[in-house]
């Protein structure tokens, strides 16, 4: 126990006191968090305002119209306003703290939006010669002249026929309603390079010229069509035996999502790191040493638990920033902290799995490169959570949930899935689970000793994934 | 105290088709200086390496120090793999006080044993230094420091000598010899005989994984005096045949500027080099001892003919039976 000890402490230390997990492990966060308060400044571009001309054939005679009063600077200023009280709407709660609160998003909009483009519009006849109009487009402007930016050539059935009495939906259906058959829309050419927010726009603009156009033609008053329209967006209400509580939709997402990927990179760092260390003691000899000290399942245990631990600093480290940013916007009280004791639990018996093969990939093989090969069901094995990630979040309690939860590792993702899940299974499963898991660590550790001894100090070829369960099998 | 240092029966170890120990017995008793000898492939690292329960053998049984397995013992026994590695990132004493701490040391005993350690090897500038940075003659002899910090009863060499300088090899030899005066069972590897001539008290020769000799140094020189005395004439123009003139002499081999006289069974070499004083003027006329290179190449190679005969008989043998009508 000793000597085993102090591998592990050695292990860990060698692992954690160096440069590259210091950069790796703590940089990238804050690398991450850097990044996310620079991406707005970044998205900033400070583009030229764009000015040019949008020539619009119109052969009704009343959309060009329309679509120039919806491209003056005010109306395209009011749009904006608009889509963005829509999107504050659509924004779940929370998210909208994350972001920095609503005057913060607007801000991050308005300068995604780019400043208000300045577009006069010109009106074409509609027997124009179209091949030189878009000519146009090509060509630069001479002195005061505008660049042409757009030509939108409207179809002349865009808008239904006139009704008579001025009520179209009256009409009987039987008889030639103008507003049976498709309606026309419009043709759209767009100078090369043209900003795609400022064709957004335009589009928009066409598009509700000619449905206001239409609507006009039906007798319709569009304020009122909007209104008939329009639900409020409502926030569901989960009820519960604890009572009632508007649903944490983010949160009902970000904490599977976060739990789960917790496990994942601690498991990995310390099951990668214990690979790349075992390769090194064999390929720099210096292993032979060591077995000298102590036996082959010694220094096994003691590379593990280092690691181990080593993975526990990136565990508890990233854990902590999670739970710093709960606090932050107060969800602190929406997460069990049963939900941490079973985060270690899975996160040990997880480890053990993956380390296990990890250090047993590593012993077989001469270098890093020839790992490879044999990597290939690890790293399987790691990304499968990834993909049963959605199916487990939105169906917690399917049978397939509860199949993979008995299958370790993925019991330990597929656990820690359901046990964020807004229906966590019964404690029987988790019990179950942590109980399978334990008996997985347990063959684990039993056949990665194997390949271990045999392979520490087998030099040459490295062994195929048939050669290691031979190895397994005889040893 | 009385059970032997290592004492080996039967064993055998093959990898795959290879057998690379072939039911070995062999028994060192402590405090002894004994030296593993054999060509590249004899089997000599694995029979270590069983030893150290670093490797397990298929069959036989080990005993080592009084224990059944060497890892009851690994706290009393010191080894210095042929294939040899250090830390690379990690700093001379901190190695050391690592390989310290796997072997029980601990405390002020692990400070001070490092640091005369360090000097004892002519190290102790490069204490604080990484392995990597060390050349590999250093490197070298760290290990050695590694393997004898915890004063071990049994100290297992792998080739100790090899990629040596001359001084730091006397300075290993020097090291090996106090450690052996002070009680220590040395076992060391080599397959460069005149190194295990010049400290060796004892000689185990393997080759294939089998026991060719075991014997003291002098028994061994005893046992193979090739009975020829070693004649350099004065006279570069002597004829060879004044001295087959010579009564008891057989024959003799020119080997350059030497010459090689074989002697009769039964005769007394100084009456005999005294009558060949008589007929030729000598340079250098002395009693021709074998080296163990002598030994050991007669030893192979007449194993290997004899195996060679042996394999000839048993296809003759075949080739008879098979000459037979098929029924």
């Amino acid at each position: 126990m000793r000597r085993t000890l102090r591998v592990a402490q050695r292990e860990f230390l060698a692992t954690v006191v160096t440069k590259g997990f210091v950069l790796g492990v703590l940089v990238t966060p804050l690398l991450i968090g850097l990044a996310l308060v620079a991406l707005p400044a970044m998205i900033n571009e400070e583009a030229p305002r764009v000015v040019g001309e949008v020539a619009v054939v119109d052969p009704t005679g009343s959309l060009a119209e329309r679509v120039r009063s919806l491209l003056r600077p005010e109306a395209l200023v009011e749009r904006r306003e608009e889509t963005q009280r829509r999107i504050r709407e659509a924004t779940p709660e929370g998210l909208s703290g994350l972001a920095g609160g609503a005057a913060a998003g607007d801000e991050v909009m308005e300068r995604m939006l780019g400043e208000v483009p300045d577009l006069a519009v010109t009106t074409l006849p509609p027997g124009v010669d179209l091949e030189a109009e878009k000519e146009a487009l090509k060509t630069e402007p001479v002195g005061e002249e505008r660049a042409r930016l757009a030509l939108v050539v409207i179809e002349p059935g865009a808008l239904p026929e006139a009704a008579e009495g001025g009520a179209g939906l009256d009409a009987e259906p039987s008889g030639a309603s103008p507003l049976a058959g498709e309606l026309g829309a419009y043709s759209f050419f767009v100078r090369e390079k043209l900003d795609d927010r400022v064709e957004g726009e335009i589009r928009d603009a066409v598009g509700t010229a000619i449905v206001d156009g239409r609507l006009e033609r039906a007798g319709l008053d569009r304020q009122l069509v909007e209104r008939l329209t329009h639900v409020a967006r409502v926030r569901s209400v989960t009820v519960s035996e604890g009572g009632e509580q508007v649903t944490q939709e983010v949160l009902n997402v970000l904490l599977p999502a976060g739990f789960m990927i917790l496990l994942l990179v601690s498991v990995m760092t310390g099951g990668q790191q214990l690979m790349t260390t075992t390769v090194e003691e064999k390929s720099s000899r210096v292993v032979e040493v060591l077995l000298s000290a102590l036996s082959p399942m010694e220094l096994m245990t003691g590379k593990i638990l280092g690691q181990m631990g080593v993975g526990f600093v990136v565990l508890a480290l990233y854990a902590a920033l999670g739970l710093s940013a709960l606090i932050s916007f107060a969800f602190l009280g929406l997460v069990d902290p049963l939900l941490f004791v079973y985060l270690v639990l899975f996160y040990v018996i997880a480890y053990l799995i993956v380390g296990s093969l990890m250090a047993a990939i590593g012993a077989a093989v001469n270098e890093l490169r020839e790992a490879q090969a044999l990597m290939t069901p690890v790293m399987i094995l790691v990304m499968i959570p990834w993909i049963l990630w959605l199916p487990i979040s939105r169906d917690p309690n399917s049978m397939f949930a509860t199949i993979t939860s008995f299958v370790p590792p993925l019991n330990c993702f597929v656990m820690l899935l359901r046990l964020t899940s807004t229906s966590p299974p019964p404690a029987w499963q988790v019990w179950i689970s942590l109980g399978i898991g334990a008996l997985g660590v347990w063959l684990a550790l039993k056949a990665a000793a194997k390949v271990f001894r045999v392979g520490l100090l087998l030099h040459g070829k490295p062994p195929s994934l048939a050669t290691l369960v031979r190895w397994v099998r005889m040893a | 105290m009385h059970s032997p240092a290592i004492a080996l029966s039967g064993l055998v170890k093959s990898f795959g088709s290879k057998i690379a120990v072939d039911h070995l017995d062999l028994t060192i008793p402590r405090g002894g200086l004994v030296g593993l000898l054999g060509p590249n492939g004899a089997g000599k690292t694995t029979t270590l390496r069983i030893v150290l329960a670093v490797l397990f053998a298929d069959s036989g049984r080990v005993e080592v120090l009084g224990e059944s397995s060497a890892l009851a013992a690994k706290d009393r026994i010191g080894y210095l793999p042929e294939e040899r590695g250090l830390y690379r990132k990690m700093k001379v004493s901190s190695f050391l006080r690592f390989m310290g701490r796997l072997k029980g040391l601990d405390g002020p005993s692990l400070e001070t044993g490092v640091k005369e350690w360090l000097e004892r090897v002519a190290l102790s500038e490069v204490a604080e230094q990484r392995c990597e940075e060390l050349s590999k003659g250093m490197q070298q002899k760290i290990q050695f420091v590694a393997a004898v910090l915890h004063e071990p009863e049994l100290l297992i060499l792998d080739e100790p000598f090899s990629g040596l300088d001359p001084v730091n090899r006397r300075l290993m030899k020097d090291l090996i010899l106090q450690l052996h005066g002070a009680g220590t069972t040395v076992v060391f590897s080599t397959h460069v005989m005149f190194q295990a001539e010049e400290i060796c008290d004892h000689i185990v020769l393997i080759d294939r994984g089998r026991k060719v000799l075991d014997d003291s140094l002098d028994g061994i020189r005893r046992r193979f005096d090739p009975r020829s005395l070693l004649f350099e004439p004065l006279d570069a123009d002597l004829a060879p045949e004044i001295l087959e003139a010579v009564g008891g002499v057989t024959g003799v081999e020119r080997e350059g500027a030497r010459w090689l006289v074989r002697l009769a069974e039964g005769t007394d070499p100084s009456r005999c080099m005294r009558s060949i004083l008589e007929v030729a003027d000598a340079a250098r006329l002395e009693l021709h001892r074998p080296t163990l290179e002598d030994v050991f190449v007669e030893i192979v190679t007449r194993g290997r003919e004899e195996e060679a005969r042996r394999v000839r008989e048993r296809l003759a043998a075949d080739g008879g039976n098979g000459g037979g009508p098929v029924r």
